[in-house]
C-alpha cells in the first residue's frame, strides 16, 4: 500500500495553516520578532513551559508538529515506530549568529549556554521527539535549497526501517528574515490521504506557500 | 537583602525565559531544582553565567551550585557575601 499524508502544517512568522485552512491568529497583535509564535501557542492551549526556552527555529519546528497531531489519539504515549526527519537551507545559523555575538568581545565574552545548546540544527528533531515520545528515527539534512524530492527520498528511507509507520517529514527554515515551517504527517499503511508523492508534496507547499503572500 | 531577593526573582525569569512566571510567585525559600522551580541543568550552567556577568562571582567549583542555587535566599545571601559588582 503506497505512503500517504494525512495532515500537514504551514508556519510563517504570521500565519499558520492546518490542510490548507488558515487558523485565527490574530498577526496584528505580533508586534515584534517571534510574537506570533507565541501567539499560536497560547491560541492551541499548550502546556509546555520549555516551549520559552527553544530557540526561534525549535519553536517553528515544535508548532507545526503541535497542529499536526494535537488530534492524534493516543498522544504522549512512547512510540518507536514514528520517525522524524527535517530538512532546511540555513542550518542553526540564526542562533549560530547570536552566540557569536556573546562571544565576539573578549572583555565581555558571556556565553548563554542555554542559547549554545541551539547551535545544532537536528535539537529540533529531537524538541519534537521529546515532546511527543517518539523513539522512531530523528534526522536533520542541510541542503541548498527547498526540494519536494529530496525531502520525499530522505522520508521515504525512514520507511525502508521495516517498523516504521510514519514520519513526521519538514522542512523548516529560519534565518535571513525568512521564517518557515512545512511539516507532514505521513504514513505507511494510510487508508486516506493524499499520495506521498514528489508532484503532491511540491503542490501541498506551493500552495500552502501562496497562501503567505 | 530583600531588594537582591527581589532582583534576582526578575533576573532568574528574565535569563531562564520564565514566561509564565512572577517575581510574585517565587517563594523565597522554595527549592530551584526539582519541585520548585523545575529548572534543569542547562537553567544551572545559565545562573552559573549570571553570577558572573551581574555580580562578578566566578564558581570555580561548579559543583558548589548544589548548596548555592538551594533557593533563591541561599542564593541572594551567597551573593552579597561575595559580589565585586
Amino acid at each position: 500500500m503506497p505512503q500517504s499524508i494525512k495532515r500537514y502544517s504551514y508556519i510563517t512568522d504570521r500565519l499558520a495553516l492546518v490542510d490548507g485552512k488558515t487558523l485565527p491568529v490574530a498577526a496584528a497583535e505580533a508586534t515584534e520578532e517571534g510574537n506570533f509564535l507565541t501567539l499560536l501557542y497560547r491560541s492551541l492551549g499548550i502546556d509546555y513551559p520549555k516551549f520559552f526556552k527553544m530557540d526561534s527555529l525549535s519553536k517553528l519546528g515544535f508548532l507545526a508538529s503541535e497542529l499536526i497531531l494535537k488530534d492524534e489519539s493516543p498522544r504522549f504515549t512512547p512510540r518507536e515506530d514514528v520517525a522524524v526527519v527535517c530538512l532546511n537551507r540555513s542550518s542553526s545559523l540564526s542562533t549560530d549568529v547570536q552566540h557569536q555575538a556573546s562571544i565576539q568581545h573578549e572583555d565581555s565574552c558571556y556565553p548563554s549556554p542555554s542559547v549554545f545548546v541551539y547551535t545544532l540544527p537536528n535539537i529540533v528533531a529531537g524538541e519534537i521527539a521529546i515532546r511527543n515520545k517518539l523513539l522512531g528515527e530523528t534526522s536533520f539534512y542541510v541542503c541548498r535549497e527547498w526540494s519536494a524530492q529530496l525531502l520525499l527520498r530522505m522520508a521515504s528511507l525512514s520507511f525502508c526501517d521495516a517498523c516504521t509507520r510514519a514520519v513526521l517529514a519538514a522542512w523548516v527554515e529560519r534565518f535571513d528574515g525568512v521564517s518557515e515551517a512545512f511539516m507532514m504527517l505521513v504514513e505507511r499503511d494510510g487508508l486516506s490521504g493524499i499520495p506521498f508523492s514528489a508532484e503532491h508534496v511540491e503542490m501541498l507547499y506551493q500552495n500552502t506557500k501562496t497562501q503567505n503572500t | 537583602m530583600e531588594e537582591l531577593i527581589l532582583q534576582l526573582k526578575q533576573e532568574i525569569i528574565k535569563v531562564l525565559n520564565l514566561e509564565d512566571v512572577k517575581p510574585e510567585t517565587i517563594a523565597d525559600d522554595a527549592p530551584l531544582f526539582g519541585d520548585g522551580l523545575g529548572l534543569d541543568s542547562i537553567d544551572a550552567l545559565e545562573l552559573i553565567v549570571l553570577m558572573e556577568k551581574t555580580y562578578g562571582i566566578k564558581l570555580e567549583d561548579p559543583a558548589r551550585g548544589r548548596e548555592i542555587f538551594k533557593s533563591i535566599r541561599v542564593m541572594a545571601e551567597y551573593i552579597h557575601a561575595n559580589r565585586r559588582k
